[in-house]
């Protein structure tokens, strides 16, 4: 019994010096293990990759999923980058054999370094330790909307929009605009035009917040970010207000619903920053 | 009588449910009488309004709400949803001004009103089921709702049915709960697919707990994954993943709908453009227990 514990005692030991190690050392090398084509297939599947998308892979190995997503999704570019010079070599002959060399591309290099702004969908399969490094760069350089797929680790604290399940474990992530902060949002419903300062903090796509007006606050119901889309409600004077938009970090802008049924009515709203952008 | 307030907001839907309990221990109901004196808080319009939007209410359905109240519902979903609605109250009070707001309303001819304990009501013909009650009095009605017609949605706020877990949830003020009957699928399945290169038949087994599910397939005896399985009220939709050929391997993605011991639709394999179309059809072979509840 207590050489059980004793033993446990010292796994436990082991693995938090084995993690330890992890995270003093950044480049620990991520083997290479091909995604099976099964796995690819999900990937650009749960990414609804189409024609017009311009999908990267981070850690591109063999060049299968950049090479399935221009042969097989039609999506108008792929770019692979991968630090592996001979596999590298290898994902552009493999292209070139496929015939679809002329809109693949490989770049040999570091995927924390890659410039990778003009990416629709980015596809990985690396450990948690890489993909929460790369994290910071992703919501900072990627356009709101762009789909991560994530096969197997995904980032520690942020939660998927959608999970699958099939052989293995995907994570999609939609990169959201970035909204905290206050604003200042002009709308004019039946009553007549209004005025509301609306302040929402935000955790990746989870926002909340309300709005102050003259004399109360409203709190946000329902409140959503998905790329840069927003939505919310406000509930003002027992009438509720569904707002529905486009952000950027800077306005947002859209429709506003209200009454039910063949009842519903619409108009139009705005908003503009009106301080630096925060973090929930 | 103020001290009572919180508890007597939603004391006048629990009558149905308190009547019912109070005759199985046999005190006469009489003496009760005072709960049909309660003061009577409705419930606010927006979330009325959402209640029947999350329930996608439309002018081909039928909308019964038990413990109809002043009957706001039911004309609201008449008047501004389009649908037939059917109120059943207890309260003869209540039912009377339900019947006048009605008529104010212009809505006398899609709208009904009941007075009858709804425990007693036979609601089968419903496609939308709205309720503002407490927990215990949904409880009891769980097992009913659940033979309603596959597909039929139920709405409630404030309070749920425990560990049916509902099929979306919105908070507009108030929590407010949608939930889809889901069709029995539960159980040992044949199923035949017709791909383009010939039949591929295989076993499939179901385990059903309300709206989740969880199951293997099995082709020739060896065991094949079934993933991401939905079922939506009748219809059903999962992933099945043929692995008897290590080299090359396939996904089939199959979408059907449910009759009682019948599934039948459509399917796809592969993806992108090496995306196929297939037609299939189960017949049910045989039962198995329940899904286990998971843990709350």
């Amino acid at each position: 019994m207590r050489r059980a514990r004793q033993l446990a005692a010292a796994t436990v030991l082991a693995v938090i010096g084995t993690l330890a190690i992890a995270a003093s050392v950044p480049d620990i090398p991520t083997p290479y293990v091909p995604s099976t084509d099964l796995n690819v297939d999900e990937m650009l599947r749960l990414a609804e990759v189409q024609p017009g998308d311009v999908v990267y892979d981070l850690g591109s190995g063999d060049g299968r999923i950049v090479i399935a997503a221009v042969r097989d999704w039609g999506s108008e570019r792929g770019v692979g980058v991968e630090l592996d010079p001979k596999l590298v070599d290898g994902s552009r002959e493999r292209a070139r054999s496929e015939g679809v060399a002329d809109r693949v591309s490989f770049q040999q290099g570091d995927v924390l370094k890659a410039p990778i702004a003009d990416a629709t969908v980015v596809t990985m399969y690396l450990l948690t330790p890489l993909v929460d490094r790369l994290k910071p760069r992703l919501i900072s350089e990627l356009k709101p909307g762009t789909r991560i797929v994530a096969h197997e680790y995904g980032f520690s604290d942020w939660k998927p929009d959608r999970h699958l399940q099939v052989s293995k474990n995907f994570y999609l992530y939609v990169v959201p605009v970035q909204v905290g902060g206050k604003w200042k949002l002009e709308t004019a419903l039946p009553a007549g035009a209004r005025e509301y300062d609306v302040e929402l903090a935000q955790r990746y796509q989870e926002v909340k917040g309300g709005a102050r007006v003259a004399g109360g606050y409203l709190p946000a119901f329902e409140p959503r970010v998905s790329g840069d889309r927003i939505a919310f409600v406000l509930i003002d004077e027992n009438v509720a207000y569904r707002f529905e938009g486009r952000a950027s970090t800077l306005e947002m802008k859209g429709v506003v619903r209200w009454g039910t049924g063949a009842k519903q009515q619409q108009g139009t709203w705005r908003a503009v920053r009106a301080t630096a952008v925060s973090e929930g | 009588m103020s001290g009572r307030g919180a508890s007597l907001l939603t004391r006048r839907r629990f009558i149905a449910g308190g009547i019912a309990t109070v005759g199985a221990i046999g005190i006469p109901v009489a003496a009760f009488s005072q709960f049909f004196d309660v003061p009577f808080v409705p419930t606010p319009q927006v979330v009325v309004d959402e209640m029947l939007r999350l329930a996608n209410v439309g002018p081909n359905d039928v909308v019964y709400d038990l413990g109809s109240g002043d009957g706001r519902i039911v004309i609201t979903a008449a008047r501004k949803f389009g649908a037939r609605a059917v109120g059943v109250e207890l309260d003869h009070h209540l039912l009377i001004q339900s019947e006048e707001s009605a008529r104010q309303a212009n809505m006398e001819s899609r709208v009904k009103f009941v007075q009858q304990d709804f425990f007693k009501t036979d609601f089968s013909e419903a496609t939308v089921v709205t309720m503002y009650l407490l927990s215990p009095v949904m409880r009891r009605l769980r097992e009913r709702m659940l033979q309603l017609k596959p597909g039929t949605r139920l709405v409630a706020h404030d309070f749920d049915f425990d560990d049916w877990r509902p099929d979306r949830k919105t908070t507009i003020r108030k929590n407010v709960f949608l939930w889809i009957v889901p069709a029995q699928v539960g159980g040992r399945w044949r199923v035949r697919t017709a791909l383009p290169e010939g039949e591929l038949a295989f076993d499939m087994e179901l385990r059903q707990k309300y709206q989740e599910l969880d199951g293997f397939a099995r082709f020739d005896g060896q065991p094949g994954g079934l993933w991401e399985p939905v079922l939506d009220g009748e219809r059903i939709r999962f992933a099945i993943v043929d692995a008897r050929d290590r080299d090359n391997e396939s996904t089939l993605y199959l979408d059907g709908r449910v009759t009682p011991g019948v599934m039948e639709g459509e399917g796809t394999r592969g993806v992108g453009n090496q995306q196929r179309r297939f037609k299939w059809r189960a017949v049910k072979s045989g039962e198995v227990p329940p899904l286990k509840a998971e843990k709350k």
